[in-house]
């Protein structure tokens, strides 16, 4: 760690901070999440929060809003203890979040969203209807929100439209401090921009904003201070004026970028490998390309431009229509049975970890083997002992950090849970791999070695479609990288064009226009 | 061994609690544990233990089957009428009765699986569909006498067995070999645990389901023949205890609810637990009110300590891990 | 997105055009149960005369009472993403209760009835402090007390049997402007709902069921919501049970259990879901009419009353697949 930084590390909080915590611990069962945590905030400033995933910032402002305890070390807030029992507590005391995991209810309206359990009420104890569509305009015309319609359910909204509804519910309870956890990501460029200039105006009335975000522009754009957090750890803490983008970088992870990213070794041949031509599904809008044999081929864009819906389409898990062809043969993918057909396969790695990839409940060797329990049945029969040869051999060729292969999937860290699901696509044989952001969550090591993976892999002739909603990733790990826009292929970009500003312009270019 | 010990903890418990009401029953009535006693208690076992065969199948696929009362007692009638109390018509009636059950269970499962319909809605809307036409076809009138081979199957015994024992066992063999040996078994767990991450692992989901009832519809039609051999006749109603007692085998045995987890071996246990209470009462001179309260007792009881177990064997893991 | 794309970038005014299709695709079960109804009634009324009296409107409401008193519990329970299968044990502990307890003396009434309700929502509230506490599920739970609750009611009263007052008896027939007291009650019980569901602890109860961890994250105590929810339906159910006893007069300790499923196809019919969240008691009504009123058309039609429940087995399914349909259709509009 270079150690310059370390003497700008934060002093115990001024009589000026309104939020100050000092040795903030918390354990999840054996997991430190985080571990003597400092953090200091004053009023009427906007301050970002920096790290990486599994940094410890989810779980800070949890304890912060009251969602979660701290096992030890304190907080003042006002200069007074702030250990709040439940959400309840923390709003009493004037903190306020918006979560990235959406704290709103599907059935309800978005009025009833934003006031849920704050609603006005009349004599006989029912909600007042007419105080509460009064009271959800106000608010939204207050704050410049974009159109909503209050009637509408929620589940009948758009990502962005939820989000949207989400920090107006947190604006309700006219905090004191608001902590807005990655509330950006899900939101169109235009919308964005109206929640950063919000922010700004939020401090400048002033209240303290807790700014989360991984778009480096934005915490550029907005932050007065900053805070970085590693491994559960406060690094530093710099008004934002005084540093770079490369030192807080490195301070985020620890280490240099170069060696996150192994040698990208052209091993691309002229066979293709999978060949999609005019497929449409959902938003997806007649998308062809060829990924050839020995290539690591990216998807980027900005998020919700359909590559999500690419990735379901060519694994069989949503409905498409269009050509697909595998190693110079159609192919019919109506399910993820029929994507999992040995070598001339296709396999992927879902994005929801925990929803879509690994049986948290079940062992670890249950899980590697489930998509290839045909490898291991003779006449009908497991055989234990061929099934313990595939996990063995899996287990030691990803290193999955794991007492027996009896654990349990889910009581991994998040890098070793990856890495299962990682070998049971891999025990598929399948030599089209699709990974659909796998270091989402993983931790910086475990990262590594996931694009080391991908290049050997690549040396070895498999063909990977690439998507991650980290575009550095993109720009040092794809042989090309395909830019996504409106559910359709804006660029495809490739040796020196690729770059971040590269991906960015493609993927912005049109949408500024429309 | 201890990662053995810790998986199959629910279903050891259940085994334990039989064998300590085994020995509390001989306690206060010595009578109880002759082997005439235990043969008449292992032999109404078997008829829930049949039953809650494909109802083990359907909870750890993650469902529920209704349908199971009056699957059975269609199942019962409708051989009854067609045997007329004659053997030889067995030989295409049975599996006609069989193919009846599954063909119930394939509906429940297509209804599940295909249409999205909840398994509770589903299953139950079935049930009093076929109780609706089972009472049209009797008229509500009884049906002849059960014929002699199936009164053999059922009361009969074979060298001091009884051979619904012996059906009961071959029965446990096969499901023990389904789940814990063949890929059917591993797709059903996969499927109990989470529907999506087994559609996303390949995992013939649909299938697999609609299996799982079809096993119930059949399982459940067997028992409907062979309770009719017990009781001499069928009856209508024959079937109403059944939906209980096989949701309770179950669940004492150590499955969780919804799905991914416990084993036929567990029911069994489950079964026998049930009808061990039913003999111990009259012999403490309990009411057949008291049993209910008993059973309701026994199986709050036992999914307490899987809920608690559950908890105590995470933490475990979480311990050994924090040592590496 | 679809979000910047025609509305104005900013501004607080919100388009009000209403949207027709929109809404009775929300809606369609409850529509379509409402249909059903209507089919039924005009069926019925062909067959036979008076059907469109104010004396069939009494005579059908109370033969619907108890079922309804029992289905408006599941629904709130449903609504909470649950089920309560003790319902039926509640009932018939309450029926055997009462005819063992009442005499005619009106205070011994008075009081063995609230001893009655208060003994339900005890129950109730206990059900889902075991559901919250020890982190069960409802089905089992539910199904653990209705198990203890009825062999309760057969130790106290092992058959059918028992006595109520006359006067208690009498109970249904009471007229006001010529609606009976059941059709009063119906009423009430509207009027219930119309108010419970916009009170916080409804709109909470219908939150939680709705996504849990929101809830959670919202601040809702879900132990609370739960002993409340359990509580309502077990206060519900004891309701039934005194009801009830004022049609059959007798206390019955296998009678319940004929209320629990139909008390869940009631409500399904009726639009509310088995997963939470949505649906309303004006559907779980109607869908208990329709349930009843099979039973009358089975009758005028002539045919065998056994195909009563193949009736309602199939209107059940018919319900569910037409609900699992609108909601394909709404969520291909909304994506």
């Amino acid at each position: 760690m270079p150690g310059g930084f370390s003497q700008r590390r934060i002093r115990s909080g001024t009589v000026m901070d309104l939020v100050v915590a000092t040795g903030l611990t918390k354990r999840y069962g054996g997991i430190v999440a985080l571990s003597e945590a400092e953090f200091s905030a004053r009023a009427g400033e906007v301050h970002a929060l920096l790290g990486e995933n599994g940094a410890g910032k989810s779980t800070f402002i949890q304890i912060l809003s009251g969602a979660a305890r701290h096992d030890g070390g304190s907080i003042l807030v006002d200069g007074q203890d702030f250990r709040p029992a439940n959400p309840d507590a923390a709003q009493a005391r004037g903190i306020a979040a918006v979560f990235q995991e959406l704290s709103l209810i599907p059935d309800l309206s978005v009025e009833q969203n934003i006031w849920f359990r704050r609603e006005p009420r009349t004599l006989i104890g029912t909600v007042d209807r007419t105080a509460l569509r009064r009271k959800t305009l106000e608010l939204l015309h207050k704050y410049d929100f974009p159109a909503i319609r209050p009637d509408r359910e929620l589940r009948r909204l758009t990502l962005a439209e939820r989000q949207i509804v989400e920090v107006a519910k947190g604006l309700a309870k006219e905090p004191r401090v608001l902590i807005l956890d990655e509330a950006t990501s899900a939101l169109p460029a235009r919308e964005a921009e109206w929640l950063l200039k919000l922010t700004r105006r939020l401090a400048a009335e002033g209240r303290l904003v807790i700014f989360i975000s991984h778009r480096m522009a934005e915490v550029r754009a907005i932050a007065d201070r900053l805070t970085i957090f590693r491994n559960g750890r406060t690094v530093a803490a710099h008004d934002a004026g005084a540093v770079s983008d490369g030192e807080i970088v490195t301070q985020m992870i620890g280490r240099n970028l170069d060696r996150l990213y192994p040698e990208r070794l052209p091993t691309a041949t002229d066979r293709v490998a999978l060949r999609v031509d005019g497929l449409s599904s959902g938003r997806l809008s007649g998308v062809g390309f060829s990924l050839r044999e020995g290539e690591v081929l990216g998807v980027g864009g900005l998020q919700g431009h359909g590559q999500r819906e690419l990735f379901q389409a060519l694994f069989g898990a949503a409905k498409a229509s269009g050509g697909i062809e595998l190693w110079g043969k159609p192919a019919s993918i109506s399910n993820p049975r029929a994507a999992l057909t040995g070598r001339d396969g296709i396999a992927l790695v879902p994005e929801d970890r925990r929803g879509q990839g690994l049986l948290l409940t079940k062992s670890v060797r249950e899980n590697l083997t489930l998509a290839v329990i045909k490898r291991f049945t003779d006449k009908g029969f497991l055989s234990a002992r061929k099934e313990e040869a595939l996990v063995k051999e899996m287990v030691n060729f990803l290193r999955i950090k794991t007492q027996t292969p009896e654990q349990l999937a889910g009581t991994l860290s998040g890098g070793n849970q990856q890495k299962v699901i990682f070998g049971k696509m891999l025990l598929t044989e399948a030599r089209v791999l699709l990974l659909f952001d796998p270091t989402r969550g993983v931790d910086v090591g475990t990262k590594g070695e996931i694009f080391q993976l991908m290049r050997d892999l690549a040396a070895k002739g498999y063909a990977i479609l690439f998507h991650s909603s980290d575009m550095p990733e993109l720009v040092h790990v794809a042989d090309r990288v395909m830019v996504m826009r409106n559910g359709r292929i804006a660029a495809t970009l490739e040796g020196e064009r690729i770059s971040e500003e590269g991906i960015l312009g493609a993927a912005m270019l049109e949408s500024e226009a429309a | 061994m201890n990662a053995f010990l810790a998986r199959n903890r629910l279903i050891l418990l259940a085994y334990a609690g039989m064998v300590l009401l085994l020995v509390v029953t001989a306690l206060f009535s010595p009578g109880f544990l002759s082997a005439s006693n235990m043969r008449s208690t292992v032999v109404l076992a078997a008829f829930v233990g049949i039953v809650a065969l494909g109802q083990t199948f359907v909870i750890v696929g993650g469902g529920i089957d209704l349908s199971v009362p009056w699957v059975l007692n269609s199942a019962a009638i409708i051989m009854a009428l067609l045997c007329a109390g004659q053997d030889l018509p067995l030989i295409w009636v049975a599996p006609l009765v069989l193919a009846g059950g599954a063909t119930i269970g394939l509906i429940n499962g297509l209804g599940v699986a295909q249409f999205g319909v909840p398994p509770i809605i589903m299953t139950l809307a079935t049930n009093v569909i076929l109780q609706g036409l089972i009472l049209v076809v009797t008229g509500g009138s009884p049906s002849p006498a059960a014929p002699s081979v199936i009164k053999f199957l059922s009361v009969g015994r074979i060298g001091g067995i009884p051979v619904i024992a012996l059906i009961w066992l071959a029965l446990t063999l096969i499901a023990t070999l389904l789940l814990s040996k063949a890929a059917f078994g591993r797709h059903l767990y996969a499927l109990g645990t989470s529907a999506t991450v087994a559609e996303f692992s390949g995992v013939p989901t649909a299938r697999t389901t609609v299996l799982t009832y079809v096993i119930s519809g059949t399982t459940a039609a067997l028992a409907g023949m062979l309770l009719t051999g017990y009781s001499g006749v069928a009856y209508l109603g024959m079937g109403d205890a059944y939906l209980f007692t096989s949701i309770a085998a179950v669940a004492i045995g150590g499955a969780s609810i919804l799905g991914g987890s416990g084993h036929y071996l567990g029911t069994v246990a489950g079964a026998m637990v049930l009808t061990i209470l039913t003999g111990l009462l009259p012999a403490l001179n309990l009411s057949s009110g008291a049993l209910l309260v008993v059973y309701g007792a026994v199986i709050l009881i036992t999914v307490s300590l899987g809920s608690e177990a559950f908890a105590g064997l995470a933490s475990t893991l979480r311990r050994s891990t924090r040592k590496t | 997105m679809v979000l910047a794309e025609k509305a104005p970038p900013h501004g607080g005014t919100h388009g009000s055009t209403r949207d027709w299709r929109g809404w009775a695709l929300d809606r369609a079960p409850f529509l379509v149960a409402c249909l059903m109804l209507l089919v039924i009634v005009g069926v019925y009324g062909s067959y036979q005369t008076g059907v469109f009296t104010l004396d069939e409107l009494n005579l059908d409401t109370s033969a619907a009472m108890t079922l309804m008193l029992a289905a408006t519990g599941q629904t709130i329970v449903l609504l909470r993403g649950g089920i309560d299968l003790s319902i039926g044990g509640m009932i018939s502990l309450g029926t055997v209760i009462a005819a063992t307890r009442f005499t005619d003396d009106p205070a011994t009434v008075l009081f063995w009835s609230l001893f009655v309700l208060a003994l339900g929502a005890a129950i109730g509230a206990l059900n889902g402090l075991l559901i919250s506490v020890l982190k069960l599920q409802p089905f089992l739970v539910t199904l653990a007390t209705w198990s203890i609750l009825n062999g309760t009611a057969m130790i106290i009263l092992p058959t059918d049997g028992g006595s109520v007052p006359g006067w208690w008896l009498g109970f249904g027939y009471l007229t006001l402007f010529g609606l009976s007291s059941p059709v009063w009650m119906l009423l009430a019980l509207l009027l219930f709902w119309w108010w419970f569901r916009w009170t916080r602890l409804g709109i909470t109860i219908q939150a939680t069921g709705s996504n849990e961890k929101s809830a959670f994250l919202s601040g809702v105590s879900i132990t609370r919501v739960n002993v409340l929810t359990y509580g309502l339906s077990g206060l519900f159910a004891a309701g039934a049970a005194l009801y009830l006893t004022t049609q059959t007069g007798a206390g019955s300790p296998t009678i319940g259990k004929d209320y629990i499923l139909p008390s869940v196809a009631a409500a399904v019919i009726g639009g509310v879901s088995l997963f939470g969240g949505r649906g309303h008691l004006a559907g779980t009504l109607v869908g208990a009419f329709i349930l009843t009123l099979i039973g009358n058309l089975v009758f005028v039609l002539k045919i065998s009353s056994y195909w009563q429940p193949v009736a309602s087995g199939v209107i059940l399914l018919l319900s569910v697949l037409a609900s699992s349909l609108a909601e394909k259709a709404a969520r291909g509009r909304s994506a």
